[in-house]
């Protein structure tokens, strides 16, 4: 069995390595939008402004109570007539729109979890709000934000293999269609997962350091 | 001429009438202490002079004789002119010791970079912290968190210093640092007003001691007279409980 998980291995190599970078393509297209959306509906949800907080809690309803899959064939499929996306961009969207939700509920949870004091602290010294909320709240919210945001991008990593349906020919999708030729599906989806597996190690340990490299003041105490 | 000045000034928390009409004016060098039982209002009332809280409408707060209008006046201005230490530190986690300094009078008055530390420095040793620059605050004692906030309000150069309970978080044998340091800056001319429950401070620093109940200021006087004869009832039992706590 090793001999044969080699062979597949062997053979597909340059197929899943190809893969293997549009699957880091995926993930980090999708990612980097998802937190620009999610920071923009975390602050539409701590707003004063109600229509503001409706838009929020709509966005943030609507892809929590739907899977996935139904939002990326609803972007490559269900509006084609009305605006034509690759695959990849549906599905980078698709991924975005959907870990956004995610991202913007952690990035408000971490700006309210910082003591109101320390706004209050800036706003004493004559900061404006604006400035306390850049230079005081944010930077204590993301170092808050980087454990959780973490696992939403691992989450989003995984998710990105759905977007092998839309055809785009990421890990997953490599892995169905080299068991189909192969007939060897125990190997070919062990190597598949094999390959999820060391890119989550990888950005787990990634994301560890940044945390270390942010918290300097932690490590300090400790 | 008057620092700071409030004249009836009312403020409520939804139904809570929290001020019930307080007249206060401090003169420039003075240095006033309010105490009073918990939930008097003191604390509401030090947030009000720099609008942390918005007194109630047709409430007057004056700076330098101005009536501050928060319509029409930009309050973190008027913040800026006034120092405020708070009991719980609130100094800035993830900023060393130096740059929680620095930080306001950087971004707040466009100090240039080298002279807010000079600046900084200058005050650090000032609060008997000169070998602390590089710290993290969490790496600091309570009563060296405090010097810093103190250190940190000054920086702006204001003209006005509030405290609030500033030794009420610390361990006994932390208070007495934070209290010369205090004493220093009223030494040196720094008009201030003080909420504490430090009532040996009160007596030996304050020109003018304030008694708050339900909102309102019921008795004043200077420190020798206050604690010697409080006239009103309310006083006397309140002394009686700190004196003897
Ligand atoms: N933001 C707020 N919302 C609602 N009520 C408040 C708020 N801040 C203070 N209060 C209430 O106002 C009253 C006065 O509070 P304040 O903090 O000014 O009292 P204090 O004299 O400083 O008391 P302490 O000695 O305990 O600090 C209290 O009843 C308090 O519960
Ligand atoms: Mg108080």
């Amino acid at each position: 069995m090793l001999s044969s998980l080699w062979l597949v291995i062997d053979m597909h190599f340059f197929a899943f390595l190809r893969a293997t970078g549009v699957t880091l393509q995926l993930t980090a297209v999708s990612l980097a939008l998802a937190v620009v959306i999610g920071l923009a509906f975390a602050f539409l949800k701590l707003s004063r402004n109600p229509v503001a907080n409706l838009l929020a809690n709509a966005y943030i309803g609507i892809v929590r109570g739907t899977p996935l899959i139904v939002l990326l064939m609803f972007l490559y499929f269900g509006i084609s007539s009305i605006v034509v996306l690759t695959s990849f961009w549906a599905g980078s969207f698709a991924l975005a729109i959907h870990a956004g939700a995610y991202v913007a509920e952690i990035f408000r949870g971490a700006i309210q979890s910082i003591d109101s004091g320390q706004h209050e602290a800036a706003r004493s010294l004559g900061m404006s709000r604006r400035q306390s909320m850049r230079l005081i709240i944010l930077p204590q919210a993301f170092r808050r934000a980087i454990p959780p945001l973490g696992n939403q991008f691992i989450i989003g990593l995984k998710d990105s293999s759905l977007v092998a349906f839309l055809g785009v020919s990421e890990i997953y999708s490599t892995a169905m269609t080299a068991a189909a030729a192969n007939f060897k599906p125990f190997e070919t989806y062990l190597v598949a997962g094999l390959y999820y597996l060391v890119l989550v190690l990888i950005f787990t340990v990634l994301v560890h350091r940044l945390e270390t490299k942010l918290t300097p003041d932690r490590r300090a105490a400790a | 001429m008057n620092v700071i000045e409030t004249r009836n000034l009312h403020k409520h928390f939804g139904e809570l009438h929290v001020l019930r009409g307080v007249d206060l004016a401090v003169a420039e060098r003075e240095v006033v202490v309010i105490i009073g039982p918990s939930g008097s209002g003191k604390s509401t009332l030090l947030r009000c002079l720099n609008f942390l809280e918005m007194p109630d409408e047709g409430s007057e707060v004056l700076l330098d004789g101005e009536v501050i209008d928060p319509a029409r006046d930009d309050l973190d201005k008027v913040r800026e002119r006034m120092g405020m230490v708070f009991q719980h530190f609130y100094l800035f986690p993830h900023k060393n010791v130096l740059n929680n300094i620095t930080i306001a009078p950087e971004n707040v008055k466009g100090m240039p970079r080298a002279k807010a530390k000079e600046v900084a420095r200058d005050l650090l040793s000032k609060v008997g912290l000169p070998d602390k620059e590089k710290a993290w605050p969490s790496q600091l004692s309570g009563g060296q968190k405090q010097r810093v906030a103190i250190a940190r309000a000054l920086a702006m150069d204001p003209e006005i210093m509030l405290f609030d309970e500033v030794t009420s978080a610390l361990d006994p044998e932390l208070v007495a640092e934070v209290l010369q340091v205090v004493q220093d800056l009223a030494a040196g001319g720094m008009t201030m007003v003080m909420v504490t429950h430090e009532m040996g401070f009160a007596r030996e620093v304050a020109d003018r001691v304030i008694m708050m109940d339900d909102g309102m200021i019921i008795e004043q006087g200077e420190p020798a007279g206050f604690f010697a004869n409080p006239t009103e009832e309310r006083t006397k039992t309140f002394l009686s409980q700190v004196l003897h706590a």
